[in-house]
Formats: C-alpha cells, sequence, structure tokens
C-alpha cells in the first residue's frame, strides 16, 4: 500500500489514532481497492472500533502497491504506541504539516509514516509491523428499532455532570425522554456514592426515534473517547441500539470521505451478577456453542450475528464481507502464533466474538516472507510457489 | 549607609526580576549552581554529573545599577530553587524591582524586591551561601569547530518536544550534503528520523566542514528546553571531539539580552 | 425532619458554589447545620477530633434562597446536623454555573441524601435539561451536636485587616516550597509580616498602612525570639507560628467575593481568619498555633 494524506485530512487520522489509542493497544490496517480500514479491539474485547477512510480522503492512493497479486491489499496490525507517536498532537499537525505518506516497506517489514512539514522539514517513523493478519467484527447496525442523531456537545454536556470516579454509565430511553445516570456497581458502598442522573428531552437531538423502550448500560472510558473524537472534528454523533445486552452502534462521519463505527457492548443495568471488570476467558467462549437463542447476555461483549447468511443481506455497505472459510482449510502450523489457532472456523463463526480472519491460508502473500520467517512454517503451505525462498535475514 | 555599601563585594539592582527569574530556572536542573559576579556581568552554572553544564549569563546593561569590587572574586555557592522561588516571591503576574547585595566572602545574598503595582508590601531574603567548588572546563582547546548552525529557538523547540520521550538515545547527523541536519532517535522496534535541510527557514545559518554522527544522551538534550522556550534563537556548535554547545539568546523588550548556554557530553561508541 | 430550599439567581449561585468548593480544599468532610435563620458549615480538625472546628461558616439564607423550608427533630431539638463529604457536594455543584435554578433537599433513597435538582439550560434547543445529584449524607445524633457549636476563642490581642488575599496566596504558595511553617507577625502600627525560616534562608514579606481594628496590648515578650525592625515598640507586636498549607488553604477563599477580611492574633496561640461577603455570609478559619 502506498497513499498520500493532504494536510488538512493529516489532523483528522490524528485525531483517528488518538481516539482508537483510548479503545485498544494495536491497530490493524487494512487496504482495500476503495478505502483504508483501521480497527481495533479493547482488551476486554468490549469495546470495538473501525474507521473507513475512502479512496477520496487521499491525495494518492495505490492499496495494493509492492503486491505481486493484483487484488490483495495491506493487511497488518502495529503497536498503538508506535501509532500515537507519529500522530503526537493532532491539533500542532494541522499547521505544521503539508503531507503525509504511508506506505509500507516489505523488505524491512515495517511501515514508513513520513511527514513532510512546514520549512522543509520531514519526520520519517519507521513503525515495525507485529503482524500480518486483519480483524473484524460482525455486529447489527441498521435493523435496529433505536436510533438517535445527537449534536456532540450535548452529550460531553450531560457527562460533565458526572464525577471523574464514574466508570459506567447507564442510558433509559423512552419517546417522552432520555435519562443518563451513573452506574453504581452492586458491590459499591452506598453511603459513599454520589448518584447522578441527567435528564435530556427529545428536541435536544437532530434526530430521535426510540421503537423499543429500553435500558443499556456501556462503559465511559471509550464512550468519551469517541466523544472527544466528534468534538474534534464538529461532527454529530449517530447511536444505533436495541436493548439490554446488544451491542451499541456509535457512528461518527463527515458524509464524504471517512466513517468510524465504534461498538461498546452492553451489559444489564443493576444485574447483581455483573462485575465491572472481567476477562471473558476463553472456556466461556467455546462452551457458547449454541447461541440460537440471542437472549443470552454477552456479558461486556458485542453481539455476533449467529447466522452468517443473515450477516450478507444486511444493508451494512461498509463491512460487506467476511472472511469465509474456505471448504478445505488448509492445516496451518500454528507454532509461531499467528493468530489463527482456530481449524474449526465454522464451528466458532457462530459464537464466538471476534474471529481474526483466516491469515495464513488464504492470504500469505510472497512479499511478506521475511514478516513470516519466525512466525509460520512456510513448508506447510499448500500452493504454487512463484519464488524459492531466499536465504532468512540474519 | 552608602558608604559602607561600597565596601561590599557586590550589589545590584534591576527594574524587573521576572525574566532573571525565568533564566534561573531554565537551568535549575540540579539544587545547586555557582554564583559569578563577573565585572562583565552575572553568572550562574549548574552541572549534571560531568556530562552537562548549563550557564545563565546576564550583561551588565540589565542592570540599572551594578557594582563588583574590582579586587576580589565574587564566587560562591548558593541554593538556585530558593533564590528562583524568592524571585518570583509576587508571582509571575507582578513586575518587581529587584536589589542584591553581598557584603563579603561568607555573607549570605541579599535581596529585596517590590512589586510595582502594589506600594505597601516589601520582601527581603537571605540566601546563605557556601564556597563554591570549581567549575569544571569542558572545553577543549585542542579540538576544533566541525559544525555551527544557527536555529529559531521556537521551532527546535518544537521538533525537540516531539521526540519519543522513552528514548534513551538521539542520534544526531550533521553533515554538508543534503539532508544535512537528522536527528534519529530508536525506539523499541521503532525509529523515528526528523531531517531539516540548511534551506529551512528555521536554520539560519550552516557551516558544516564534514559528515559527523554523534549521539547523545536524549535526557540530557531535553534539559535545554526549558531555556529553548524563553529564547529567540539558538547557536549550536559541535566539536571534533563530539562535545555539543548550545548558546540560547534571550531578547527582553528593551533589546536588552541575556544567554543561556550548554555544553553537552557525547555517548562515546564503546 | 424536612428541609427544602430552592436558589434563582445567578449571583448567590455562584457564591454558594465558590463558599462550598473554598471549604472542600480545606477538608474532605464536612457538617452542615441547618437552622431557621442560617445555614452553618462546620469543618473540625482531622486530627483531634471534632472540637474545637477548624472552620465555621454562616450563610443567612435570606440573601441566598428564594425559598427555604426547614423543620427539626422536635421543639427541643430545631436544627437538623448533617455529615458529608464537602468534594461531593463542591464536585456536584459545578453544574450551577449556568444553571437556572437549584433545588436543594433532604431525600432518603438508599440511604438518607441531600438532593439537588438543577435545572440547567439546554444549548440546542429552548427547553431546560433537570440534573439530579443524589449525595449521601449521614445525620448527626442529638448526643453529638455539642461538638459542633461556635467555638469560643480567647480575646485576640490584635485584629487587622488582611492584605489582598490573591496576593497574599501567591506569596505563601512560594514560601511553602521552602518551609512548612510560616511566621505570621502583626503590629499596632498596622503592619503585618509573613516569614518563613530555614538552614539556609528567611524570607520576610512585609506588609504596612493595614488598617488595625482592635488592639489588647501591651503583648508581653519575655523570649529573645523576637525580632523588629529598627525602632519598633516590642510591645506592640503580636505574633503567631502556624502551618503554612493550612493558611494557604483558607487563602483560596479569595474565589469568594468578599468586602472584608480581618486577621485576628491570639499572640502565639491562635489566628483567626475572617472573611465576609456583601450577602453577610461570615468565614472564619481558626488555626491553632504552632508551639516548640
Amino acid at each position: 500500500m502506498k497513499c498520500h494524506v493532504p494536510g488538512p485530512n493529516v489532523k483528522v487520522l490524528g485525531r483517528t489514532v488518538h481516539a482508537l489509542a483510548r479503545f485498544g493497544d494495536e491497530l490493524y490496517v487494512e487496504s482495500l481497492a476503495d478505502c483504508v480500514l483501521l480497527r481495533t479491539l479493547n482488551a476486554a474485547e468490549s469495546a470495538y472500533a473501525v474507521v473507513k477512510f475512502s479512496k477520496n480522503f487521499f491525495s494518492y492512493f495505490n492499496y495494493n502497491y509492492y503486491s505481486t497479486e493484483d487484488n490483495e491489499g495491506l493487511k497488518c496490525k502495529i503497536s498503538m504506541k508506535s501509532a500515537l507517536h507519529t500522530f503526537k498532537s493532532p491539533t500542532h499537525m494541522d499547521k505544521q504539516v503539508e503531507n503525509l505518506e504511508i506506505k509500507l516497506d516489505p523488505e524491512s517489514c515495517k511501515l514508513i509514516f513520513q511527514l513532510r512539514c512546514k520549512h522543509g522539514i520531514v519526520k520519517t517513523h519507521f513503525v515495525s509491523i507485529l503482524d500480518c493478519k486483519a480483524m473484524q467484527a460482525v455486529y447489527t447496525k441498521d435493523l435496529v428499532p433505536n436510533r438517535i442523531t445527537s449534536p456532540h456537545k450535548i452529550l460531553s454536556e450531560a457527562l460533565s455532570n458526572f464525577q471523574s470516579s464514574d466508570d459506567q454509565v447507564t442510558v433509559e430511553v423512552s419517546s417522552q425522554n432520555m435519562l443518563l445516570r451513573n452506574y453504581i456497581d452492586t458491590l459499591a458502598d452506598l453511603s459513599k456514592v454520589i448518584r447522578t442522573q441527567v435528564t435530556l428531552k427529545p428536541a435536544e437531538f437532530d434526530g430521535y426515534t426510540i421503537g423499543a423502550d429500553t435500558m443499556i448500560t456501556f462503559t465511559l472510558k471509550e464512550f468519551k473517547a469517541l466523544l472527544a473524537f466528534a468534538e474534534a472534528l464538529s461532527l454529530p454523533i449517530q447511536i444505533h441500539f436495541e436493548t439490554t445486552g446488544r451491542p451499541v452502534v456509535f457512528i461518527v462521519h463527515n458524509g464524504s470521505t471517512f466513517e468510524a463505527h465504534f461498538v461498546l457492548a452492553t451489559s444489564k443495568a443493576d444485574n447483581a451478577s455483573q462485575i465491572t471488570t472481567q476477562n471473558t476467558t476463553h472456556n466461556e467462549r467455546t462452551k457458547r456453542k449454541d447461541v440460537s437463542s440471542s437472549n443470552h447476555s454477552a456479558r461486556k461483549k458485542p453481539n455476533l450475528n449467529t447466522d452468517i447468511s443473515k450477516c450478507l443481506e444486511e444493508d451494512s455497505h461498509l463491512f460487506n464481507f467476511i472472511h469465509i472459510p474456505e471448504e478445505h482449510p488448509v492445516a496451518v502450523s500454528t507454532d509461531g502464533n499467528v493468530g489463527n489457532n482456530n481449524p474449526q472456523i465454522e464451528n466458532n463463526m457462530d459464537c464466538d466474538v471476534i474471529l481474526p480472519s483466516p491469515t495464513a491460508k488464504a492470504l500469505i502473500r510472497r512479499v511478506f516472507k521475511r514478516c513470516f520467517e519466525q512466525t509460520i512454517d512456510l513448508t506447510n503451505i499448500q500452493g504454487t510457489v512463484l519464488a524459492e525462498d531466499s536465504d532468512p535475514d540474519t | 549607609m552608602d558608604d559602607e555599601m561600597s565596601e561590599y563585594y557586590f550589589t545590584a539592582s534591576m527594574d524587573s526580576g521576572k525574566t532573571l527569574c525565568s533564566l534561573l530556572k531554565a537551568i535549575q536542573f540540579q539544587e545547586f549552581a555557582v554564583f559569578c559576579a563577573l565585572a562583565e556581568g552575572l553568572k550562574l552554572t549548574v552541572e549534571e554529573g560531568k556530562c552537562v553544564q548549563a550557564s545563565a549569563y546576564v550583561p551588565a546593561d540589565n542592570f540599572t545599577e551594578y557594582h563588583v569590587r574590582s579586587d576580589v572574586d565574587v564566587m560562591f555557592k548558593i541554593n538556585i530553587s530558593v533564590l528562583a522561588e524568592c524571585l518570583n516571591i509576587f508571582g509571575s503576574g507582578e513586575e518587581s524591582s529587584l536589589k542584591m547585595y553581598y557584603r563579603c566572602e561568607g555573607s549570605p545574598l541579599i535581596l529585596v524586591l517590590q512589586p510595582q503595582s502594589v506600594h505597601n508590601v516589601m520582601t527581603d531574603c537571605e540566601i546563605s551561601t557556601q564556597t563554591a567548588d570549581s567549575v569544571l572546563e569542558l572545553r577543549d582547546e585542542d579540538t576544533s569547530e566541525v559544525a555551527k548552525l544557527v536555529l529559531k529557538a521556537p521551532a527546535f523547540l518544537g521538533l525537540l518536544a516531539d521526540l519519543e520521550r522513552s528514548c534513551d538515545i538521539m542520534e544526531l547527523k550533521l553533515s554538508p550534503e543534503h539532508p544535512n541536519i537528522s536527528i534519529i532517535t530508536y525506539g523499541m522496534q521503532d525509529r523515528s528520523c526528523i531531517d531539516m535541510p540548511k534551506s529551512s527557514e528555521m536554520v539560519q545559518s550552516f557551516n558544516c566542514t564534514h559528515a559527523v554522527t554523534l549521539k547523545y544522551q536524549l535526557h540530557h538534550i531535553r534539559l535545554i528546553m526549558k531555556a529553548l522556550a524563553v529564547s529567540t534563537k539558538v547557536v549550536v556548535r559541535c566539536s571534533s571531539n563530539g562535545l555539543l554547545l548550545l548558546q540560547l539568546k534571550l531578547e527582553k523588550e528593551d533589546q536588552r539580552q541575556m544567554f543561556s548556554e550548554f555544553y553537552i557530553v557525547p555517548l562515546l561508541d564503546d | 425532619m424536612k428541609f427544602r430550599a430552592v436558589m434563582i439567581d445567578a449571583g448567590p449561585m455562584r457564591e454558594f458554589t465558590n463558599i462550598v468548593s473554598t471549604i472542600s480544599k480545606l477538608s474532605k468532610e464536612c457538617v452542615a447545620r441547618i437552622a431557621d435563620d442560617q445555614l452553618y458549615f462546620i469543618v473540625s480538625d482531622e486530627n483531634s477530633g471534632p472540637a474545637p472546628p477548624i472552620l465555621w461558616c454562616e450563610i443567612p439564607h435570606a440573601m441566598f434562597f428564594s425559598e427555604y423550608q426547614m423543620v427539626g427533630l422536635d421543639d427541643d431539638h430545631k436544627d437538623i446536623y448533617l455529615e458529608f463529604t464537602s468534594t461531593n457536594l463542591a464536585r456536584s455543584l459545578i453544574t450551577l454555573k449556568n444553571a437556572k435554578s437549584l433545588k436543594m433537599k433532604l431525600t432518603k433513597k438508599q440511604c438518607p441524601c441531600l438532593t439537588l435538582e438543577i435545572e440547567v439550560p439546554s444549548s440546542t434547543s429552548q427547553q431546560t435539561r433537570q440534573v439530579t445529584h443524589d449525595i449521601p449524607v449521614k445525620v448527626i445524633p442529638r448526643k453529638l451536636w455539642s461538638d459542633f457549636q461556635e467555638p469560643k476563642i480567647p480575646k485576640p490581642d490584635i485584629s487587622i485587616q488582611l492584605p489582598t488575599l490573591k496576593q497574599l496566596r501567591t506569596t505563601i504558595d512560594r514560601m511553602r516550597t521552602m518551609a512548612a511553617e510560616v511566621m505570621l507577625w502583626a503590629s499596632a502600627e498596622g503592619r503585618l509580616t509573613l516569614q518563613i525560616k530555614t538552614d539556609t534562608s528567611k524570607v520576610s514579606t512585609r506588609f504596612k498602612d493595614l488598617r488595625v481594628e482592635a488592639f489588647e496590648g501591651p503583648i508581653e515578650h519575655s523570649d529573645s525570639e523576637t525580632e523588629t525592625q529598627a525602632n519598633e515598640d516590642k510591645s506592640n507586636i503580636c505574633y503567631c507560628r502556624v502551618d503554612a498549607k493550612k493558611f494557604s488553604m483558607f487563602l483560596s477563599a479569595d474565589q469568594i467575593s468578599h468586602n472584608r477580611t480581618v486577621c485576628s492574633i491570639v499572640h502565639k496561640r491562635l489566628v483567626v481568619l475572617c472573611l465576609q461577603t456583601e450577602e453577610n455570609v461570615k468565614l472564619q478559619c481558626f488555626i491553632t498555633g504552632i508551639v516548640y
């Protein structure tokens, strides 16, 4: 991949990275024929963000530069810290940066960010690629009963009334109003905690459709991050949700060059069995193989659609492809832990949360050969070898 | 009283101690400084290990009155943070007139401050002094100057502020060839490089006899940032032994100038 | 027990916020005494138990609240004493910045609470938003009420007008970086001096031409500690050594718009700082002298 971001858009990219950094520690970059996708997932796997930059966001766009296979773009994972370092101060960048070039250097297995700044200064960051895979979540966005379009200001204003120690918020909606409350853990000492409630009327919003009265609870950390993102770019926020337990999707877009989706898992408010911090264990995930009854409260996990065919019918125009496993999955040696350790992908598709898309099998690229040296056993890859292995780098 | 004062080793007056205070804060990375009242002006020096030496230099024309006895050496060790706090006693929003007195060897340094906007208050301070250890001479007469650059201070500060703090080492590459100035830092897995051609508006002048690559502790380089923030320009001189000298000029509204200077010793390759 | 009060004017709302904010800087815990005619805020020294308090604030409700109703326990116990975390109240009152009205009332939710209902104008529509804060409070039993009465202090040796609080605060904050204790000197000639002494430095900030409200001298000085300017009569001077941090915390009251600030000193033993406002609010801070 090789692309150029014109000056004014560098700030947008910077703000995006800063927002995503408050979600997760790793940034997944994927280039497709018509766009670039940045994704991240938080450690608790309860918050996911994906930002799509269309071709017209860039002044130059070549998604498969360096690729030997015509329709394969870039798929990689870099450390969020490295990305943050490149976009250190977005407001500052607005005045300083004239152009940003992002390109892949397959030789050294690095993603190179080169900023051309005022006064002839050039800043180049050589960021190591941690892994060559993509990541994606599937979630419902459009067929939801509740949709609200909100100016970013009112939500920030409402949140300013809460204590900084509050870490979750409960949103209760009806057609009459929206109530925001700080969520109080049932284990907390009630004689010490302030309870705050803010009432917002439908007239405050640009759009307010409530098909089903409901109450959802989600974490404030990521919510504040996406609000700050909308505020920095002066854009409204669309909120799509259905009911407790199902994820809430926040959409921020400018109608032309980029669109950001922030998906937060919701938990049942005031549910005594809820613990505020927990890590979904793998055991739990594999246990829930049969999730046709989707009412099963997903504890802080975005809910995956249970039926793949349903996904394809959905009007999810941004994310209309899912990595469907091949008929005869190639057995891949996993000693290097490339990330794909689920040979039974078909079975897990319907109950697992976020799947790393198959990597080794279908997507090995000759050009990433060196990246895989330590992590993959090339002898297991089937298919025509277009080039002999050269000597591995020291 | 005046006769007695003329016997004093050192006395000085200033309309406002504010700039002096910000200059002192810029070199305040150690607790103690060596205070020297020379005929040409005031010089305070701070050292960190044997690797960094910073000085603040205030030429005599910055003072409304400046008197140093010619038959003595006025040099003593003083707590620089206490000195800076005293100069700032009425807050940074207030311009206060300043008088300094040093009677003789071993006397405390006496400061008298009066704010310009309030007339019913004044502060007097007595700060104890100690015998000064000798100041390290880092300059080596036998080395030659390999490069000299003059940069705009605010822009240079912006560059330094952008460097990844977690990196230990900063590599400086100077060359007559393009790109003339490169600053490289190495992170855990990544590498960052800033290229500054001599044609850049940031670079006011550039002289380099031959290419050099030098390494410094980033922490030492960052020590100049406070001084850069109050300065207008910085002259960077590089010796053949790698010693870096940064001279910063601070210009006040009345066109008087104050200076700060930093000597930084390079990291030698094993 | 019942309590309900309403505030609708911007001025009182701002002052009330500033008062509570100052209190929260002095101490985490605070006691509110709700009486018929006044509202009191009492802060006690965290280390030495409830009595005597270090802050005593009286707010006559007439100028603050447009409505004020309270019902005590019974005829003999007319007041309500509540203990709460001052930072909770201070933090909640930040909402008052642009508010249209504030209603405070005593409620019982999962525990007794002081509920604040604040009406805030919306930036996007004509309607107002409602923000509710339930601040948990503890009702103080009658047997402990005696701990929260107005402190009885000895008659001060001198009462002198204070210089601008903001100026004092700037200077004290600089002094605090150098020493933990500050000496306060006041003279019948209208001079006030703040002084710190360490092994390596001595810094004195001297104010003059201050109005002396009262002087009960002459003061007896038996020790050699007393320093004076040349020609000053020792018997006209008294001093007290106090903790610099405590002194600085009171000075954050400079946020409250005031028309009178007085410092009273009981020689060597006590410093009382008193601030009064247009609305007759009286805020008093008691700092015990440090004696070696």
